[in-house]
Protein backbone atom coordinates (compact mmCIF):
# COMPACT_ATOMS: atom_id res chain seq x y z
CA UNK A 1 0.00 0.00 0.00
CA UNK A 2 2.90 2.13 0.81
CA UNK A 3 4.18 1.81 -2.70
CA UNK A 4 0.54 2.64 -4.06
CA UNK A 5 0.81 5.97 -1.57
CA UNK A 6 4.16 6.88 -3.24
CA UNK A 7 2.83 6.52 -7.11
CA UNK A 8 0.19 8.52 -6.64
CA UNK A 9 2.04 11.17 -4.40
CA UNK A 10 4.26 12.03 -7.49
CA UNK A 11 1.39 11.66 -9.93
CA UNK A 12 -0.66 14.97 -7.37
CA UNK A 13 3.05 16.67 -7.37
CA UNK A 14 2.99 16.71 -11.30
CA UNK A 15 -0.87 17.82 -11.20
CA UNK A 16 -1.16 21.11 -12.31
CA UNK A 17 -4.80 21.74 -11.08
CA UNK A 18 -3.66 20.63 -7.75
CA UNK A 19 -0.78 22.91 -7.98
CA UNK A 20 -3.01 25.72 -9.22
CA UNK A 21 -6.08 24.94 -6.90
CA UNK A 22 -5.22 23.26 -3.96
CA UNK A 23 -1.77 25.71 -3.36
CA UNK A 24 -1.70 28.87 -5.00
CA UNK A 25 -5.33 30.17 -5.17
CA UNK A 26 -5.98 29.66 -1.68
CA UNK A 27 -2.66 31.42 -0.98
CA UNK A 28 -2.78 34.30 -3.36
CA UNK A 29 -7.03 34.82 -2.00
CA UNK A 30 -5.58 34.95 0.89
CA UNK A 31 -3.49 37.80 0.28
CA UNK A 32 -5.72 39.67 -1.96
CA UNK A 33 -8.39 39.48 1.04
CA UNK A 34 -6.22 40.96 3.32
CA UNK A 35 -4.25 43.78 1.66
CA UNK A 36 -7.37 44.50 -0.80
CA UNK A 37 -10.14 44.23 1.51
CA UNK A 38 -9.16 46.50 4.61
CA UNK A 39 -9.08 50.05 5.62
CA UNK A 40 -5.36 51.02 7.87
CA UNK A 41 -5.48 50.51 11.49
CA UNK A 42 -9.59 48.28 11.25
CA UNK A 43 -8.23 45.07 13.67
CA UNK A 44 -5.84 44.06 10.93
CA UNK A 45 -4.79 41.17 13.17
CA UNK A 46 -7.93 39.97 13.89
CA UNK A 47 -8.83 39.97 10.21
CA UNK A 48 -5.71 38.34 8.88
CA UNK A 49 -5.60 35.44 11.51
CA UNK A 50 -9.38 35.11 10.84
CA UNK A 51 -8.93 34.77 6.75
CA UNK A 52 -5.74 32.90 7.23
CA UNK A 53 -7.91 30.00 8.88
CA UNK A 54 -10.75 29.92 6.31
CA UNK A 55 -8.22 30.35 3.52
CA UNK A 56 -6.20 27.31 5.00
CA UNK A 57 -9.35 25.56 5.49
CA UNK A 58 -10.63 26.10 1.94
CA UNK A 59 -6.94 25.09 0.36
CA UNK A 60 -7.46 22.22 2.21
CA UNK A 61 -10.50 21.16 1.41
CA UNK A 62 -9.70 21.69 -2.19
CA UNK A 63 -7.18 19.53 -2.36
CA UNK A 64 -9.37 16.81 -0.37
CA UNK A 65 -12.05 17.21 -3.32
CA UNK A 66 -9.17 17.22 -6.15
CA UNK A 67 -8.19 13.92 -4.51
CA UNK A 68 -12.04 12.16 -5.14
CA UNK A 69 -11.74 13.76 -8.53
CA UNK A 70 -7.76 11.95 -9.32
CA UNK A 71 -9.75 8.44 -8.36
CA UNK A 72 -12.59 9.15 -10.67
CA UNK A 73 -10.14 9.80 -13.45
CA UNK A 74 -8.83 6.48 -12.56
CA UNK A 75 -12.21 4.66 -12.89
CA UNK A 76 -12.90 6.57 -16.09
CA UNK A 77 -9.33 5.28 -18.15
CA UNK A 78 -9.77 1.89 -16.57
CA UNK A 79 -6.96 2.37 -14.31
CA UNK A 80 -8.55 0.96 -11.54
CA UNK A 81 -9.41 -2.25 -13.51
CA UNK A 82 -6.19 -3.07 -13.83
CA UNK A 83 -5.07 -2.41 -10.33
CA UNK A 84 -7.68 -4.61 -9.46
CA UNK A 85 -5.42 -7.35 -11.41
CA UNK A 86 -2.66 -6.96 -9.32
CA UNK A 87 -2.25 -8.59 -5.75
CA UNK A 88 -3.43 -5.44 -4.16
CA UNK A 89 -6.56 -5.71 -3.04
CA UNK A 90 -9.33 -2.81 -3.69
CA UNK A 91 -9.36 -2.32 -0.32
CA UNK A 92 -5.65 -1.58 0.30
CA UNK A 93 -6.48 0.85 -2.65
CA UNK A 94 -8.98 2.76 -0.80
CA UNK A 95 -6.79 3.11 2.13
CA UNK A 96 -4.50 4.29 0.11
CA UNK A 97 -6.30 7.04 -1.48
CA UNK A 98 -7.53 7.93 2.09
CA UNK A 99 -3.92 8.34 3.03
CA UNK A 100 -2.78 10.21 -0.18
CA UNK A 101 -5.49 12.47 0.64
CA UNK A 102 -4.46 12.84 4.21
CA UNK A 103 -0.95 14.07 2.33
CA UNK A 104 -1.96 16.02 -0.71
CA UNK A 105 -3.95 18.61 1.87
CA UNK A 106 -0.74 19.22 3.98
CA UNK A 107 1.08 21.96 0.71
CA UNK A 108 -2.13 24.22 0.57
CA UNK A 109 -2.69 24.42 4.33
CA UNK A 110 0.44 25.38 4.81
CA UNK A 111 1.38 27.37 1.71
CA UNK A 112 -1.50 29.56 3.28
CA UNK A 113 -0.23 29.42 7.25
CA UNK A 114 3.25 30.58 6.35
CA UNK A 115 1.67 33.45 3.92
CA UNK A 116 -0.08 34.42 7.56
CA UNK A 117 3.19 34.57 9.41
CA UNK A 118 5.96 35.49 6.82
CA UNK A 119 3.65 38.36 5.10
CA UNK A 120 0.48 39.68 7.38
CA UNK A 121 2.78 39.02 10.70
CA UNK A 122 0.33 36.61 12.75
CA UNK A 123 1.59 35.92 15.77
CA UNK A 124 0.32 32.21 17.93
CA UNK A 125 1.63 30.74 20.56
CA UNK A 126 3.47 27.71 19.93
CA UNK A 127 0.80 25.23 21.23
CA UNK A 128 -1.63 27.26 19.36
CA UNK A 129 -0.07 26.59 15.89
CA UNK A 130 0.31 22.96 16.73
CA UNK A 131 -3.69 22.92 17.58
CA UNK A 132 -4.53 24.32 14.71
CA UNK A 133 -2.68 22.53 12.35
CA UNK A 134 -3.66 19.47 13.84
CA UNK A 135 -7.24 20.36 13.51
CA UNK A 136 -7.10 21.68 9.85
CA UNK A 137 -5.72 18.87 9.14
CA UNK A 138 -7.64 16.14 10.83
CA UNK A 139 -10.58 18.36 9.57
CA UNK A 140 -10.05 17.76 5.76
CA UNK A 141 -10.82 13.61 6.35
CA UNK A 142 -14.54 14.07 5.63
CA UNK A 143 -14.48 15.93 2.79
CA UNK A 144 -11.68 13.53 1.64
CA UNK A 145 -14.34 10.95 2.04
CA UNK A 146 -16.62 13.00 0.29
CA UNK A 147 -14.31 13.44 -2.91
CA UNK A 148 -13.08 9.68 -3.18
CA UNK A 149 -17.47 8.72 -2.31
CA UNK A 150 -18.19 11.11 -5.97
CA UNK A 151 -14.68 9.47 -7.62
CA UNK A 152 -16.24 5.77 -6.85
CA UNK A 153 -19.65 6.58 -7.72
CA UNK A 154 -19.28 9.01 -10.70
CA UNK A 155 -16.80 8.71 -13.83
CA UNK A 156 -14.01 11.05 -14.80
CA UNK A 157 -15.53 14.34 -15.44
CA UNK A 158 -18.76 14.41 -13.33
CA UNK A 159 -16.65 13.44 -10.63
CA UNK A 160 -14.61 16.24 -11.20
CA UNK A 161 -17.55 18.74 -11.40
CA UNK A 162 -19.02 17.51 -8.71
CA UNK A 163 -16.11 17.67 -6.60
CA UNK A 164 -15.26 21.34 -8.20
CA UNK A 165 -19.07 22.50 -7.34
CA UNK A 166 -18.74 20.77 -2.96
CA UNK A 167 -15.64 22.59 -2.94
CA UNK A 168 -17.16 26.24 -4.14
CA UNK A 169 -20.53 25.39 -2.61
CA UNK A 170 -19.21 24.51 0.64
CA UNK A 171 -16.62 27.53 0.96
CA UNK A 172 -19.09 29.81 0.01
CA UNK A 173 -22.07 28.63 2.67
CA UNK A 174 -19.72 28.02 5.56
CA UNK A 175 -18.52 31.25 5.00
CA UNK A 176 -15.29 30.29 4.39
CA UNK A 177 -14.97 33.37 1.85
CA UNK A 178 -17.31 35.80 3.30
CA UNK A 179 -17.55 35.61 6.88
CA UNK A 180 -21.23 34.15 7.91
CA UNK A 181 -21.72 37.24 9.95
CA UNK A 182 -22.52 38.59 6.94
CA UNK A 183 -24.96 36.41 5.85
CA UNK A 184 -28.76 36.72 5.51
CA UNK A 185 -30.57 35.27 8.63
CA UNK A 186 -31.74 32.02 6.67
CA UNK A 187 -28.76 31.67 5.25
CA UNK A 188 -26.60 32.01 8.34
CA UNK A 189 -28.94 29.43 9.57
CA UNK A 190 -27.85 26.99 7.35
CA UNK A 191 -24.16 27.68 7.35
CA UNK A 192 -24.15 26.79 10.69
CA UNK A 193 -24.58 23.28 9.68
CA UNK A 194 -22.43 22.91 6.94
CA UNK A 195 -19.09 20.64 7.73
CA UNK A 196 -17.39 23.70 6.20
CA UNK A 197 -18.10 26.34 8.70
CA UNK A 198 -17.75 23.58 11.47
CA UNK A 199 -14.27 22.58 10.28
CA UNK A 200 -12.43 26.18 10.21
CA UNK A 201 -14.73 27.25 13.56
CA UNK A 202 -13.08 25.05 15.14
CA UNK A 203 -9.58 26.22 14.13
CA UNK A 204 -10.35 29.77 14.31
CA UNK A 205 -11.74 29.22 18.04
CA UNK A 206 -8.20 28.11 19.07
CA UNK A 207 -6.41 30.85 17.15
CA UNK A 208 -8.68 33.48 18.84
CA UNK A 209 -7.46 31.44 22.27
CA UNK A 210 -11.00 30.15 22.83
CA UNK A 211 -11.75 26.74 23.25
CA UNK A 212 -14.01 24.87 20.30
CA UNK A 213 -17.22 24.65 20.83
CA UNK A 214 -18.90 21.19 21.21
CA UNK A 215 -21.87 21.83 18.92
CA UNK A 216 -18.80 22.08 15.90
CA UNK A 217 -16.81 19.06 17.15
CA UNK A 218 -20.50 16.78 16.86
CA UNK A 219 -21.65 18.67 13.75
CA UNK A 220 -17.93 17.96 12.03
CA UNK A 221 -18.47 14.06 13.56
CA UNK A 222 -21.71 13.77 12.37
CA UNK A 223 -20.89 14.63 8.70
CA UNK A 224 -17.77 12.78 9.19
CA UNK A 225 -19.90 9.38 9.81
CA UNK A 226 -22.79 10.49 7.25
CA UNK A 227 -19.76 11.05 4.52
CA UNK A 228 -17.80 8.03 5.79
CA UNK A 229 -21.08 5.96 4.88
CA UNK A 230 -21.26 7.72 1.15
CA UNK A 231 -17.63 6.83 0.39
CA UNK A 232 -18.13 3.18 0.89
CA UNK A 233 -21.07 2.99 -0.73
CA UNK A 234 -19.37 4.41 -3.47
CA UNK A 235 -16.47 1.86 -2.97
CA UNK A 236 -18.94 -0.82 -3.40
CA UNK A 237 -20.84 0.72 -6.15
CA UNK A 238 -17.90 1.30 -8.11
CA UNK A 239 -16.70 -2.86 -7.29
CA UNK A 240 -19.62 -3.98 -8.33
CA UNK A 241 -19.12 -2.08 -12.14
CA UNK A 242 -14.92 -2.68 -11.59
CA UNK B 1 -9.53 -30.39 -10.31
CA UNK B 2 -7.04 -28.10 -8.65
CA UNK B 3 -4.51 -29.01 -11.16
CA UNK B 4 -6.02 -27.24 -14.09
CA UNK B 5 -4.73 -23.48 -14.78
CA UNK B 6 -8.42 -22.27 -15.48
CA UNK B 7 -11.60 -24.73 -14.44
CA UNK B 8 -15.19 -23.10 -16.00
CA UNK B 9 -18.32 -24.62 -15.13
CA UNK B 10 -21.53 -23.56 -16.96
CA UNK B 11 -20.59 -20.27 -16.61
CA UNK B 12 -23.56 -17.99 -17.44
CA UNK B 13 -24.18 -14.58 -18.16
CA UNK B 14 -27.15 -12.43 -19.29
CA UNK B 15 -27.01 -8.43 -20.05
CA UNK B 16 -30.42 -7.48 -19.76
CA UNK B 17 -31.96 -9.46 -22.60
CA UNK B 18 -28.47 -10.94 -24.38
CA UNK B 19 -26.93 -14.07 -23.28
CA UNK B 20 -23.61 -12.87 -23.08
CA UNK B 21 -21.81 -16.36 -22.05
CA UNK B 22 -25.07 -19.30 -21.73
CA UNK B 23 -23.19 -22.39 -20.28
CA UNK B 24 -20.00 -22.60 -21.11
CA UNK B 25 -17.56 -24.71 -19.98
CA UNK B 26 -13.87 -25.08 -20.41
CA UNK B 27 -10.87 -26.83 -18.61
CA UNK B 28 -7.00 -25.80 -19.11
CA UNK B 29 -4.48 -27.51 -17.68
CA UNK B 30 -1.55 -25.89 -16.22
CA UNK B 31 1.02 -25.18 -19.10
CA UNK B 32 -0.87 -25.11 -22.61
CA UNK B 33 -1.67 -21.96 -24.64
CA UNK B 34 -5.04 -21.52 -25.32
CA UNK B 35 -6.92 -19.04 -28.25
CA UNK B 36 -9.63 -18.12 -27.07
CA UNK B 37 -11.12 -17.61 -30.91
CA UNK B 38 -14.62 -16.15 -31.88
CA UNK B 39 -16.89 -13.57 -33.67
CA UNK B 40 -17.34 -10.32 -31.77
CA UNK B 41 -19.47 -10.58 -29.64
CA UNK B 42 -19.71 -14.14 -29.06
CA UNK B 43 -18.96 -13.77 -24.99
CA UNK B 44 -15.05 -13.54 -25.23
CA UNK B 45 -14.50 -10.70 -23.28
CA UNK B 46 -17.67 -11.61 -20.78
CA UNK B 47 -16.07 -15.27 -20.28
CA UNK B 48 -12.18 -13.27 -19.59
CA UNK B 49 -13.73 -10.87 -17.31
CA UNK B 50 -15.33 -14.01 -15.59
CA UNK B 51 -12.17 -15.29 -15.03
CA UNK B 52 -10.61 -12.78 -13.80
CA UNK B 53 -13.43 -11.97 -11.06
CA UNK B 54 -14.14 -9.07 -12.63
CA UNK B 55 -17.53 -9.47 -13.85
CA UNK B 56 -20.22 -11.71 -11.33
CA UNK B 57 -21.47 -14.82 -13.62
CA UNK B 58 -25.03 -15.47 -12.96
CA UNK B 59 -24.88 -19.37 -12.59
CA UNK B 60 -21.93 -21.53 -12.72
CA UNK B 61 -18.64 -21.18 -11.69
CA UNK B 62 -14.91 -20.03 -12.82
CA UNK B 63 -12.45 -21.68 -10.78
CA UNK B 64 -8.28 -20.50 -11.21
CA UNK B 65 -6.03 -22.94 -9.49
CA UNK B 66 -8.96 -24.37 -7.92
CA UNK B 67 -9.86 -21.30 -6.10
CA UNK B 68 -11.91 -18.14 -6.41
CA UNK B 69 -9.96 -15.30 -9.27
CA UNK B 70 -9.33 -12.63 -6.47
CA UNK B 71 -7.19 -15.31 -4.42
CA UNK B 72 -5.09 -15.97 -7.53
CA UNK B 73 -4.89 -12.28 -7.78
CA UNK B 74 -3.61 -12.10 -4.26
CA UNK B 75 -1.52 -14.55 -4.64
CA UNK B 76 0.10 -13.00 -7.41
CA UNK B 77 -0.27 -16.52 -9.91
CA UNK B 78 -2.85 -14.88 -12.47
CA UNK B 79 -1.65 -11.72 -14.35
CA UNK B 80 -4.16 -9.80 -17.11
CA UNK B 81 -4.27 -7.56 -19.85
CA UNK B 82 -7.96 -6.63 -19.98
CA UNK B 83 -9.30 -5.05 -22.58
CA UNK B 84 -10.77 -2.02 -21.00
CA UNK B 85 -7.54 -1.78 -19.05
CA UNK B 86 -6.42 1.63 -18.67
CA UNK B 87 -3.11 3.30 -17.16
CA UNK B 88 -2.62 6.39 -14.63
CA UNK B 89 -1.31 9.64 -15.74
CA UNK B 90 1.35 11.41 -14.97
CA UNK B 91 3.88 8.41 -14.32
CA UNK B 92 6.94 7.05 -16.27
CA UNK B 93 6.56 3.34 -17.56
CA UNK B 94 9.34 2.96 -15.33
CA UNK B 95 7.61 4.22 -12.10
CA UNK B 96 4.09 2.15 -13.09
CA UNK B 97 5.99 -0.94 -13.74
CA UNK B 98 8.16 -0.72 -10.08
CA UNK B 99 4.84 0.02 -8.39
CA UNK B 100 3.50 -3.14 -10.04
CA UNK B 101 6.61 -5.15 -9.62
CA UNK B 102 6.39 -4.52 -5.53
CA UNK B 103 2.70 -5.20 -5.29
CA UNK B 104 3.93 -9.03 -6.45
CA UNK B 105 6.35 -11.38 -3.72
CA UNK B 106 8.83 -12.61 -6.32
CA UNK B 107 8.60 -9.99 -9.33
CA UNK B 108 10.50 -10.32 -12.84
CA UNK B 109 13.39 -8.28 -12.89
CA UNK B 110 12.61 -5.01 -14.56
CA UNK B 111 15.11 -5.02 -17.04
CA UNK B 112 13.62 -7.88 -18.03
CA UNK B 113 9.97 -6.99 -18.20
CA UNK B 114 10.97 -3.87 -20.50
CA UNK B 115 12.83 -5.86 -22.91
CA UNK B 116 10.32 -8.50 -23.11
CA UNK B 117 7.91 -5.58 -23.89
CA UNK B 118 10.56 -3.36 -26.23
CA UNK B 119 10.09 -0.96 -23.99
CA UNK B 120 13.66 0.02 -23.16
CA UNK B 121 13.89 2.43 -24.89
CA UNK B 122 10.43 4.30 -23.42
CA UNK B 123 11.37 3.61 -19.56
CA UNK B 124 11.78 7.13 -19.07
CA UNK B 125 8.86 8.81 -20.70
CA UNK B 126 5.49 9.45 -19.10
CA UNK B 127 3.14 6.69 -19.62
CA UNK B 128 0.32 9.74 -21.12
CA UNK B 129 2.41 10.49 -23.50
CA UNK B 130 2.94 7.19 -25.33
CA UNK B 131 1.50 5.94 -28.47
CA UNK B 132 -1.25 3.27 -28.91
CA UNK B 133 1.23 1.04 -29.69
CA UNK B 134 3.62 1.83 -26.93
CA UNK B 135 0.87 1.97 -24.30
CA UNK B 136 -0.63 -1.96 -25.20
CA UNK B 137 3.31 -2.66 -24.67
CA UNK B 138 3.34 -1.49 -21.37
CA UNK B 139 -0.20 -2.95 -20.46
CA UNK B 140 1.82 -6.06 -21.58
CA UNK B 141 4.54 -5.52 -19.52
CA UNK B 142 2.28 -4.98 -16.11
CA UNK B 143 0.58 -8.41 -16.98
CA UNK B 144 3.99 -10.44 -16.98
CA UNK B 145 5.84 -8.05 -14.33
CA UNK B 146 4.46 -10.24 -11.64
CA UNK B 147 6.05 -13.40 -12.90
CA UNK B 148 2.48 -15.04 -13.09
CA UNK B 149 1.57 -18.72 -13.92
CA UNK B 150 -0.98 -18.18 -15.88
CA UNK B 151 -1.25 -15.04 -17.99
CA UNK B 152 -4.65 -14.01 -19.82
CA UNK B 153 -4.50 -11.21 -22.39
CA UNK B 154 -7.63 -9.88 -23.94
CA UNK B 155 -7.46 -9.36 -27.71
CA UNK B 156 -3.71 -8.43 -27.14
CA UNK B 157 -2.75 -7.56 -30.46
CA UNK B 158 -5.65 -5.29 -31.65
CA UNK B 159 -4.00 -2.16 -31.48
CA UNK B 160 -1.10 -3.50 -33.25
CA UNK B 161 0.48 -3.12 -36.97
CA UNK B 162 1.86 -6.35 -38.71
CA UNK B 163 5.73 -5.73 -37.06
CA UNK B 164 4.69 -5.26 -33.31
CA UNK B 165 1.69 -7.88 -33.83
CA UNK B 166 4.84 -10.26 -34.80
CA UNK B 167 7.12 -9.11 -31.94
CA UNK B 168 4.13 -9.00 -29.52
CA UNK B 169 3.79 -12.95 -30.13
CA UNK B 170 7.87 -13.48 -30.03
CA UNK B 171 8.02 -12.23 -26.24
CA UNK B 172 4.49 -13.96 -25.25
CA UNK B 173 6.33 -17.22 -26.72
CA UNK B 174 8.99 -16.74 -24.84
CA UNK B 175 7.05 -16.26 -21.52
CA UNK B 176 4.90 -19.41 -22.22
CA UNK B 177 8.04 -21.84 -22.70
CA UNK B 178 8.74 -21.09 -18.98
CA UNK B 179 6.30 -23.87 -18.63
CA UNK B 180 3.40 -20.84 -17.99
CA UNK B 181 -0.01 -20.87 -18.89
CA UNK B 182 -1.16 -18.42 -21.68
CA UNK B 183 -5.07 -17.65 -22.51
CA UNK B 184 -5.57 -15.31 -24.87
CA UNK B 185 -8.30 -14.25 -26.79
CA UNK B 186 -8.44 -13.38 -30.54
CA UNK B 187 -11.00 -13.17 -33.71
CA UNK B 188 -7.15 -13.32 -35.83
CA UNK B 189 -7.32 -16.83 -37.39
CA UNK B 190 -3.88 -16.81 -37.97
CA UNK B 191 -3.11 -15.63 -34.55
CA UNK B 192 -4.80 -18.87 -33.10
CA UNK B 193 -3.70 -21.11 -35.77
CA UNK B 194 0.03 -19.56 -35.16
CA UNK B 195 0.44 -19.12 -30.99
CA UNK B 196 -1.92 -21.72 -29.23
CA UNK B 197 -1.53 -25.23 -28.61
CA UNK B 198 -5.22 -25.81 -28.76
CA UNK B 199 -8.19 -23.28 -30.29
CA UNK B 200 -11.07 -22.97 -28.31
CA UNK B 201 -13.63 -21.85 -30.59
CA UNK B 202 -16.64 -19.77 -28.88
CA UNK B 203 -19.72 -18.73 -30.43
CA UNK B 204 -22.92 -17.10 -28.95
CA UNK B 205 -21.46 -17.45 -25.46
CA UNK B 206 -20.90 -21.33 -26.03
CA UNK B 207 -17.86 -23.36 -26.94
CA UNK B 208 -18.63 -24.63 -30.35
CA UNK B 209 -14.92 -26.37 -30.90
CA UNK B 210 -11.94 -27.23 -29.07
CA UNK B 211 -8.97 -28.81 -30.23
CA UNK B 212 -5.48 -28.35 -32.04
CA UNK B 213 -6.54 -26.51 -35.37
CA UNK B 214 -6.05 -29.63 -37.26
CA UNK B 215 -8.94 -31.05 -35.45
CA UNK B 216 -10.57 -27.92 -35.71
CA UNK B 217 -11.11 -28.42 -38.97
CA UNK B 218 -11.41 -32.09 -39.18
CA UNK B 219 -14.50 -31.38 -37.04
CA UNK B 220 -15.96 -28.79 -38.87
CA UNK B 221 -16.75 -31.11 -41.26
CA UNK B 222 -15.29 -28.85 -43.98
CA UNK B 223 -14.27 -31.48 -46.68
CA UNK B 224 -15.91 -30.93 -49.73
CA UNK B 225 -16.44 -32.98 -52.42
CA UNK B 226 -17.93 -31.62 -55.83
CA UNK B 227 -18.68 -33.34 -58.68
CA UNK B 228 -20.91 -32.92 -62.33
CA UNK B 229 -24.45 -33.61 -61.83
CA UNK B 230 -27.32 -33.59 -64.37
CA UNK B 231 -30.73 -32.55 -63.40
CA UNK B 232 -31.95 -31.17 -60.37
CA UNK B 233 -32.21 -33.87 -58.04
CA UNK B 234 -29.57 -33.59 -54.95
CA UNK B 235 -32.04 -36.01 -52.82
CA UNK B 236 -30.09 -39.21 -53.49
CA UNK B 237 -26.61 -37.05 -52.77
CA UNK B 238 -27.98 -35.91 -49.47
CA UNK B 239 -28.36 -39.61 -48.54
CA UNK B 240 -24.63 -40.54 -49.05
CA UNK B 241 -22.79 -41.80 -46.65
CA UNK B 242 -20.73 -38.81 -44.53
CA UNK B 243 -22.85 -35.50 -46.00
CA UNK B 244 -24.05 -32.61 -44.27
CA UNK B 245 -25.06 -30.64 -46.91
CA UNK B 246 -25.37 -30.47 -50.73
CA UNK B 247 -25.31 -27.19 -52.83
CA UNK B 248 -26.08 -26.80 -56.57
CA UNK B 249 -24.11 -24.66 -58.27
CA UNK B 250 -23.60 -24.40 -61.98
CA UNK B 251 -24.29 -28.45 -63.02
CA UNK B 252 -21.96 -28.94 -59.69
CA UNK B 253 -22.76 -30.37 -56.72
CA UNK B 254 -20.91 -29.24 -53.78
CA UNK B 255 -21.42 -31.59 -50.84
CA UNK B 256 -20.21 -30.86 -47.09
CA UNK B 257 -18.82 -33.82 -45.44
CA UNK B 258 -17.85 -35.11 -42.43
CA UNK B 259 -16.24 -38.80 -43.79
CA UNK B 260 -15.14 -37.73 -47.60
CA UNK B 261 -13.71 -41.34 -47.74
CA UNK B 262 -17.21 -43.15 -47.27
CA UNK B 263 -19.04 -40.27 -49.40
CA UNK B 264 -16.49 -40.92 -52.46
CA UNK B 265 -16.99 -44.61 -52.08
CA UNK B 266 -20.60 -44.40 -52.19
CA UNK B 267 -20.55 -42.03 -55.01
CA UNK B 268 -18.17 -44.72 -56.78
CA UNK B 269 -20.24 -47.27 -55.74
CA UNK B 270 -23.07 -45.22 -58.00
CA UNK B 271 -20.98 -45.09 -61.09
CA UNK B 272 -21.42 -41.26 -60.60
CA UNK B 273 -18.22 -40.15 -60.35
CA UNK B 274 -17.69 -36.73 -62.89
CA UNK B 275 -14.97 -34.58 -62.97
CA UNK B 276 -15.03 -35.23 -59.01
CA UNK B 277 -12.12 -33.14 -56.36
CA UNK B 278 -12.09 -33.43 -53.03
CA UNK B 279 -11.07 -30.12 -51.32
CA UNK B 280 -9.85 -29.71 -47.54
CA UNK B 281 -11.08 -27.28 -45.34
CA UNK B 282 -8.69 -24.41 -44.05
CA UNK B 283 -9.07 -22.95 -40.64
CA UNK B 284 -10.93 -19.65 -42.06
CA UNK B 285 -13.64 -22.00 -43.34
CA UNK B 286 -13.79 -24.03 -39.98
CA UNK B 287 -14.45 -20.88 -38.37
CA UNK B 288 -16.84 -19.34 -40.60
CA UNK B 289 -18.85 -22.58 -40.57
CA UNK B 290 -18.86 -23.45 -36.85
CA UNK B 291 -19.76 -19.78 -35.64
CA UNK B 292 -22.60 -19.24 -38.75
CA UNK B 293 -25.15 -20.65 -36.41
CA UNK B 294 -25.92 -22.97 -39.15
CA UNK B 295 -26.24 -26.93 -38.91
CA UNK B 296 -22.81 -27.52 -37.83
CA UNK B 297 -23.56 -25.76 -34.33
CA UNK B 298 -25.89 -28.53 -32.80
CA UNK B 299 -24.18 -31.31 -34.34
CA UNK B 300 -20.98 -29.89 -32.39
CA UNK B 301 -22.02 -29.55 -29.00
CA UNK B 302 -20.10 -31.17 -26.71
CA UNK B 303 -17.47 -32.33 -28.96
CA UNK B 304 -14.75 -32.55 -27.33
CA UNK B 305 -11.18 -33.56 -29.06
Amino acid sequence: MLGYVRLELARVLRDVTFLVFGVAMPTVMYLIFTTLGLAPGDGRQEVALFIMVSMAAYGGMGSAFNNGTGLGEDRATGWLRQLRLTPLSPTAVLAGKTVTGMVVVVPGIAAVLLAGVLINDVTLRPAQWVAIVALLWLGTIPFTLFGLGNGYRLTGQSAGLANLAATMGLAVAGGLWLPIERFPGWLKAIAQWTPTHNYADIARHVAFGQSPTLRSALILLGWLLVLGMYARYGYRYAGRRA
Amino acid sequence: MSSEAVSLTELTKTYGTVRAVHGLNLDIPSGQTVALLGPNGAGKSTTIGMMLGLVEPDSGRAAIFGGPAEQALRDGRMGAMPQEGGLPSRVTVQELLRFVAGTYRAPLPLEDVLAAARLTGEAGRRVDRLSGGQAQRVRFALALVGDPDLLILDEPTAALDVEARRRFWEGMRRFAARGKTVLFSTHYLEEADEHADRIVVVDRGRVVADGTSREIKRVAALTTVSLTVSGDSTTWLRELPGVTSVELRGGRAHLRCTDSDATVAAIAAAGAIRDLEVAPADLEDAFVALTAGSAATPALEGTSL
